[in-house]
């Protein structure tokens, strides 16, 4: 298999009928390959298609046209293989965190005996720090405990794949970089290729080998993609302190910027050559870096 | 942080009435843990004091309005009388139970009982004897009293009605004279009219005026004192306790099971000699068919049950077994239809018109149907296996289950079943998304969806849908009992109406109070049960 090409996605289109019975495009033509183990972000302005990208690959929402490959197979319909974690913790409130993780283990590891996946469970929620926690009730949790759990059933189904649609929206800032840790320090034990959807510029620096800038919809695509060459692990006080963080900042808010004012007109697709090309700052690029809190 | 002993029994206490649903003791358990005095008071007052005070005010109200409206079956019966009636029912539940225990007694326990019910007839015979002879003597007094009373009166009446024939006669004689001096053309005929019309005017007054005399007469001979009242009502029940007693005793001296039994098994033994002694084959035979013939009835004696009256307790025992077996059958039938339908809509297109048509059908209409079809199911149902074996059950065979109770059963089956479905349909089909796309991510099989996903997710809403079936079905069993005399509350109520005796509104309206206290507390545990399964904590919908 071409560790390159792990993830293929080409021309994938999404279209949805208005009332009057035509189809609208909400995402066209969009390209994007990620290598094995790699970390992209894909980010731009809500109601952008970032998510509707992220649940065809994780195959809960069909395709109209294009293609979706992962790991040389087709993508048809969901599966563990493609786990995800979504921006709401989404655990069955009946069950508690373990077996609510249990729940994915029984599915992916039914070779295994009981002792084994009751020992792999433990392991999981023990990397998201809920060693403690593991026989609570969601209710009885705090949103970021919940996301944990939510990750660690991601992660434990030892998945091909892993998608993150905005994971971490729905926290509070100081969660949220606890949470950031957790997912990098798992990722990069665990080496799993990986999709995260987000509209926060610093996270996806922070987080990712390479941004994916999308264009606003209708039609949107791939507008840049931005290569962040810090090397892993990644300490934050490292990544902030960076004498190119705030050029990779600066080019995505700009590009961000841009895509706002050029909202109503038609912003032509990218194409294919754009892929993994080296950073170009774009002309208006913004010379004062943004003064707000780094890392929110 | 750690709790304290008293806070942990106090938390849990309080847990306790919000999760039974009684949550306006809530500041009671505060105040006795010396939480926030004052606003428990005050809470205590304006949630707790001020409903009794206003139940208390509804009762008084209904005493004074109560026996101001005369029926034909008596005055309307006040809260007393209800209680009374309540404790009449009561009493004539443990007679029914001494009996049935004197019944089934044998050997030294029938003997002690026979001396002790023996010992207390003679004390309440003589006690009642007494009471006679003290209801005699104030009848006596109290007829002198009212003769006494009566006398003037009667002499006032006689002497009123005595002036008023004598005025009549003299008011006639002129009237006659008047005519003839009409037809003599010597007086006016427009006086003899008016002279007609005042000897009318005068017979109506004069009537008027000796009823009013009688009336008071009446009053006085229909109202006797209290004191006759109390002392007739203390004869009744001793000589009724008397009367009990005596029953007691013939069910212990000859109506007893094993004396019966005893009797039968001496029957064998002689048929048995007879069989011993006999020579010619038919003899022999027809000893040991004897003999055969004493065995079974021997046994079937023995396992004669008292044959019991029903009383109220009985019946209330009767409806609930018939309300859970019909509830029962409703949730069988829409736990499994209502997932379907919640799952695919073409199952729910399909029911749907059958759901719309038959759910606004009146019980009454159900119960006659099933009455019809499931009588055809049982041609001879005391011998019918099913009915012999509800029989042979150790708690439900005093029951007396028969093709009556499966049809009043089915009737509230099929009335119960509506709401659950509905709601259980309701519960699979609006079931998260996101909890379905967690199911599709794992490909979970269609058994672990169900009954990981699907089930305890829409659990809440089917416990609310069975919650309403079981007060639908409580009501439909009332009605439906009524109305096909099958055992149970609501044939107590009608056998009441149609018995008519002095006891009988107070009874009803004793009936009414049992059957709403039962459907309360039921009600009750099907919030329980929905609060255990909920899992988001809500609060239940009081």
């Amino acid at each position: 298999m071409n560790e390159n090409r792990y993830v293929e996605i080409a021309n994938l289109t999404k279209a949805y009928p208005n009332p009057f019975g035509q189809d609208i495009a909400v995402v066209k033509d969009f390209n994007l390959i990620l290598r094995k183990g790699e970390i992209v972000s894909v980010i731009g302005h809500s109601g952008c298609g970032k998510s509707t990208v992220l649940t065809m690959l994780a195959g809960l929402n069909p395709i109209t046209s294009g293609s979706l490959i992962v790991d040389g197979r087709e993508v048809a319909g969901p599966g563990p293989d493609r786990a995800v974690v979504f921006q709401s913790p989404c655990l069955l409130p009946w069950m508690t965190s373990f077996e609510n993780v249990m729940l994915g283990i029984n599915q992916v590891y039914s070779h295994g005996t009981k002792v084994e996946r009751k020992q792999i469970c433990e392991y999981y929620l023990s990397i998201v720090g809920l060693a403690d926690s593991m026989h609570k009730y969601p209710r009885e949790m705090s949103g970021g405990m919940q996301q944990r759990v939510g990750i660690a059933r991601a992660i434990a189904l030892k998945p091909r794949m892993l998608l993150l649609d905005e994971p971490f929206g729905r926290l509070d800032s100081l969660t949220r970089m606890d949470l950031q840790d957790v997912i990098l320090e798992i990722l990069d034990r665990e080496r799993v290729t990986t999709m995260l959807i987000t509209h926060d510029v610093d996270e996806a620096i922070y987080m990712s080998d390479r941004v994916c800038m999308m264009t606003n919809g209708p039609e949107a695509t791939v507008g840049q993609v931005l290569k962040i060459p810090f090397a892993r692990p990644r300490v934050r006080s490292e990544v902030l302190d960076h004498a190119h963080y705030y050029d990779f900042r600066a080019c995505l808010l700009s590009f961000l910027q841009k895509q706002e004012h050029r909202k109503a007109a038609h912003v032509a697709s990218f194409s294919k050559k754009l892929l993994d090309a080296p950073v170009e700052f774009v002309e208006d690029t913004v010379k004062e870096p943004a003064k707000e809190p780094v890392g929110v | 942080m750690s709790e304290s002993t008293t806070d942990k029994i106090k938390y849990g206490l309080l847990k306790t009435i919000d999760i039974s649903g009684f949550k306006v003791f809530d500041p009671v358990v505060r105040l006795l843990f010396g939480e926030e005095p004052t606003k428990q008071a005050v809470d205590i007052v304006k949630y707790l004091v001020t409903p009794i005070v206003f139940v208390l005010l509804c009762m008084a109200l209904w005493t004074v309005i109560a026996p101001r409206h005369k029926t034909k079956s008596g005055e309307v019966p006040t809260p007393t009388e209800v209680w009374a009636a309540a404790v009449v029912n009561d009493t004539l539940n443990e007679r029914e139970d001494e009996k049935e225990t004197d019944f089934a007694l044998s050997g030294e326990g029938r003997e002690d009982a026979i001396m002790e019910v023996s010992a207390a007839l003679i004390i309440k015979e003589a006690e009642s004897v007494e009471l006679k002879s003290d209801l005699l003597q104030i009848e006596k007094d109290v007829k002198a009293e009212i003769t006494g009373k009566i006398a003037p009166l009667q002499e006032a009446y006689d002497r009123l009605s005595q002036k008023n024939r004598m005025i009549k006669a003299e008011r006639e004689t002129n009237i006659h004279s008047l005519a003839e001096g009409v037809a003599s053309k010597k007086a006016a005929s427009a006086d003899l009219l008016q002279a007609i019309r005042d000897d009318k005017a005068a017979t109506e007054a004069g009537r008027d005026a000796e009823k009013l005399i009688k009336e008071e007469i009446n009053e006085v001979r229909n109202n006797p004192p209290k004191a006759l009242k109390n002392a007739q009502l203390a004869s009744n029940a001793v000589a009724n306790e008397a009367g009990h007693l005596s029953k007691r005793l013939d069910y212990l001296k000859t109506g007893n099971r094993s004396l019966k039994v005893t009797e039968a098994e001496d029957k064998t033994v002689a048929a048995l000699q007879k069989l011993e002694d006999a020579s010619t084959p038919a003899a022999v035979l027809a000893a040991a068919k004897l003999v055969v013939g004493g065995e079974e009835t021997a046994e079937r004696i023995a396992e004669q049950r008292y044959p019991r009256t029903a009383t109220i307790w009985f019946q209330v025992k009767r409806s609930l077994f018939t309300v859970f077996i019909g509830f029962i059958m409703a949730a069988v039938i829409a736990i499994p239809v209502g997932i379907m339908c919640g799952l695919n809509k073409v199952v729910m297109a399909c029911l749907t018109p059958i759901i719309s048509i038959f759910k606004p059908v009146s019980p009454v209409v159900w119960l006659l149907i099933f009455q019809i079809v499931v009588g055809a199911f049982f041609p001879d149902p005391e011998n019918h296996p099913l009915f012999t074996f509800f029989a042979s059950l150790p708690l439900v065979g005093g029951l007396g289950i028969n093709p009556a109770l499966v049809f009043s059963a089915c009737t509230v089956a099929i009335c119960a079943v509506w709401p659950a479905l509905v709601n259980t349909a309701l519960g699979v089909s609006s079931i998260d998304q996101d909890h379905m796309n967690v199911a599709r991510v794992l490909r979970l099989s269609l058994w672990s969806r169900l009954f990981k996903i699907i089930i305890p997710s829409s659990l809440p809403l089917v416990f609310a849908g069975l919650r309403i079936s079981l007060g639908v079905g409580w009501m439909v069993l009332i009605a439906a009992e009524a109305l096909s005399s099958s055992d149970g509350l609501g044939k107590f109520v009608w056998d009441e109406y149609q018995n008519g005796s002095s006891h009988s509104f107070a009874n009803i309206i004793f009936a009414c109070f049992v059957v709403g206290i039962i459907g309360f507390f039921l009600d009750r545990i099907m919030i329980l049960l929905q609060r255990s399964v909920s899992f988001d904590d809500g609060a239940a919908v009081v």
